[in-house]
């Protein structure tokens, strides 16, 4: 067992990392500009969400058929679709589906990912060559197709669709974890604490979490928007969200393609929300590497 | 070199070998199996029918013995037939393949005849409106789903040029004018997402390279600047966008799935989309298996071309 020679190291204070990192955060966002861009576009995302019932001109499953396929104007600004219904107010309830989609997958994925790297990460040895070699497994198999492959099993939902999102986040997400705490089992207050006889969970949540929270929560915010196109990827197959619910991928597949010629419009608004919505998370990911992780900027 | 091949051969067999687990295990945790979900659903079906059924299915068997079954069936080329068509797998296989592999190849090289110089010319011209119009577009290329894009390329090019896609596949050798119509577009849009990423790696890589001593001694010798950027930082920059092209194949198979359901072209991924539609799981496994060891396969491929672009790699 190593030995730890107190009086020559002193045990290193864990930093204040909280007011740190949102300092560091305000600091890169005033320093790029489109990072406070992304930061805005988050923001209005997340408010129509949340106030989509205010938002919304008309209910976004009311059918009005003497107004199908209207094109954009002062009362329909992204017009109607096939059976009278606003475009506009589909695409603002829409963005609560894509958040919550995103925000649930991508949290069950980062917490599983988290649990499987600290062990792997934690353990070492034949935990972590079994724990690695599986997530290799599911890593050999394309996001989506694994995606679609977990929806045929279940069945085409949003609930399933967001539990196959979560099982694709979870290799990388270990992946990341796991580095950062064989990494962070090198500091000397791990091997001080682990002297003095501390309990290993005590040792992985007072000292290892704090050193990887950082690029889990890098990974998550750039996980969002992968996650958000992946739902759209599956409800414009088909196998996501299912009708009428709106939802932008499934908008997009439904109504946006079989009318395509008569009503560009109803391809053209879905997609855009789904690109803002992909950009601001993916900008925003960035902005939250650069300020916290920079060692991960090449990864 | 050879005992590096071995080590990452040796490597890549357990990851398909789990890969294979994952797949069949997937397709056997749905409550009562595969099968009894099918006929469910349908509904017209006797129980004796259905006894039948699993039993030429061989679902009757133990877990393992299906498994290790299936195994042989996929390593002996022969897994099986699908569910509704009743015809063999192999052949839809050997029908979507091609189209998929012309597919995936046309946008790749689209992709690379793109990134490349754009990628040079970004890093040669930094900060300059040429830089910022090649950033712009790569970050614009990582955002815009394919299948937008697609459904945007289909619905203008229907509007402007009243082009649809056509029906019915045409081969290559068949008629390579309307092969490559009924390509070009697809592959361009594949080609784009996929560019964009190479195009950010391209720039940066060069932008390093450029600053470098044997760059500065080249530009001393008064070469001309052509030769010193193509012929002295590229060649050397092209290292690691190898591996980004290596990195990125797997949305490339992921983006099949997508570029071929738009532009209705009969490929591998939507032999595999409508096998999911009608929950034809044998079809489903035989693809998603198929597609991971592609995977598995190109990504060794990469690496090996990567340690022997970089000497330094297989001596770690």
């Amino acid at each position: 067992m190593a030995t730890v020679n107190l009086r020559a190291a002193p045990l290193e204070a864990a930093p204040t990392v909280e007011l740190g990192r949102a300092r560091a955060l305000w600091i890169a966002i005033r320093r790029k500009p489109l990072g406070a861009a992304a930061a805005a576009l988050i923001a209005i995302i997340v408010l129509t969400a949340v106030f989509a019932d205010v938002l919304a001109p008309y209910d976004p499953l009311a059918a009005r058929p003497e107004i199908r396929l209207a094109a954009p104007s002062w009362e329909h600004p992204f017009g109607t679709d096939d059976i009278g219904r606003d475009v506009l107010s589909r695409i603002i309830y829409g963005s609560r589906i894509s958040l919550w989609v995103g925000l649930l997958a991508v949290g069950i994925g980062t917490v599983a990912g988290m649990i499987i790297g600290l062990l792997s990460g934690y353990c070492e040895g034949r935990t972590d060559l079994v724990l690695q070699r599986l997530m290799d497994g599911i890593q050999a198999i394309p996001g989506l197709v694994l995606a679609l492959a977990i929806v045929s099993v279940l069945k085409p939902s949003t609930t399933n669709a967001m539990l196959a999102i979560a099982v694709v986040i979870i290799p990388g997400n270990s992946r990341i974890v796991r580095g950062a705490v064989l990494a962070a089992k090198q500091n000397r207050y791990v091997e001080a604490a682990q002297a003095i006889g501390c309990r290993h969970p005590r040792i992985i949540v007072s000292h290892i979490l704090p050193n990887v929270t950082a690029p889990i929560l890098v990974i998550a915010s750039i996980w969002l928007g992968n996650a958000i196109l992946i739902e759209a990827s599956l409800s414009f197959l088909g196998v996501g969200t299912q009708p009428p619910t709106p939802s932008w991928g499934l908008m997009l597949s439904s109504t946006g393609r079989a009318f395509m010629e008569q009503a560009p419009w109803l391809a053209l608004f879905p997609g855009l929300a789904i690109s803002l919505a992909v950009l601001g998370f993916n900008l925003f990911g960035d902005t939250l590497r650069d300020a916290w992780d920079p060692k991960l900027r090449r990864g | 070199m050879y005992k590096y091949t071995l080590r990452r051969l040796m490597l890549a067999v357990p990851v398909l070998l789990l890969s294979s687990l994952i797949v069949f295990g997937l397709m056997r945790v749905m409550p009562g199996d595969a099968l009894t979900v099918l006929m469910g659903e349908s509904g017209n079906i006797g129980e004796k029918e259905l006894a039948k059924i699993r039993r030429d299915l061989r679902l009757d068997l133990p877990y393992y013995q299906q498994y290790l079954l299936w195994l042989w069936q996929m390593v002996s080329l022969h897994p099986g037939d699908s569910i509704f068509t009743g015809e063999p797998i192999t052949t839809s296989l050997a029908k979507a393949i091609p189209v998929t592999l012309e597919l995936a190849a046309l946008a790749m090289i689209l992709g690379l005849i793109v990134a490349v110089p754009i990628g040079v010319l970004s890093a040669t011209r930094q900060d300059t409106p040429s830089d910022y119009v090649g950033r712009v577009v790569a970050v614009s290329g990582l955002s815009l789903p394919d299948f937008w894009l697609g459904t945007l390329v289909i619905t203008f090019a229907a509007i402007w040029f009243h082009w649809i896609p056509a029906i019915g596949y045409v081969s290559l050798w068949e008629s390579p004018l309307r092969n490559l119509q009924q390509f070009l577009l697809p592959a361009a849009v594949l080609g784009f997402r996929l560019s964009a990423a190479t195009m950010r790696m391209t720039r940066s890589t060069v932008l390093e390279v450029l600053r470098e001593d044997y760059v500065r001694t080249a530009w001393a010798k008064g070469l001309e600047g052509r030769i010193v950027v193509y012929k002295h930082a590229l060649k050397n920059a092209l290292i690691p966008v190898v591996t980004i092209v290596g990195g990125q194949l797997g949305t490339l198979l992921a983006g099949t799935v997508i570029v071929e359901t738009i532009f209705a072209l009969p490929g591998m991924g939507r032999l595999t989309v409508e096998a999911i539609l009608f929950r034809d799981y044998p079809v489903v496994q035989t693809n998603v298996m198929l597609v991971a060891a592609t995977l598995v396969t190109l990504n060794l491929v990469v690496d090996l071309t990567y340690a022997w672009l970089d000497p330094r790699i297989r001596y770690r």
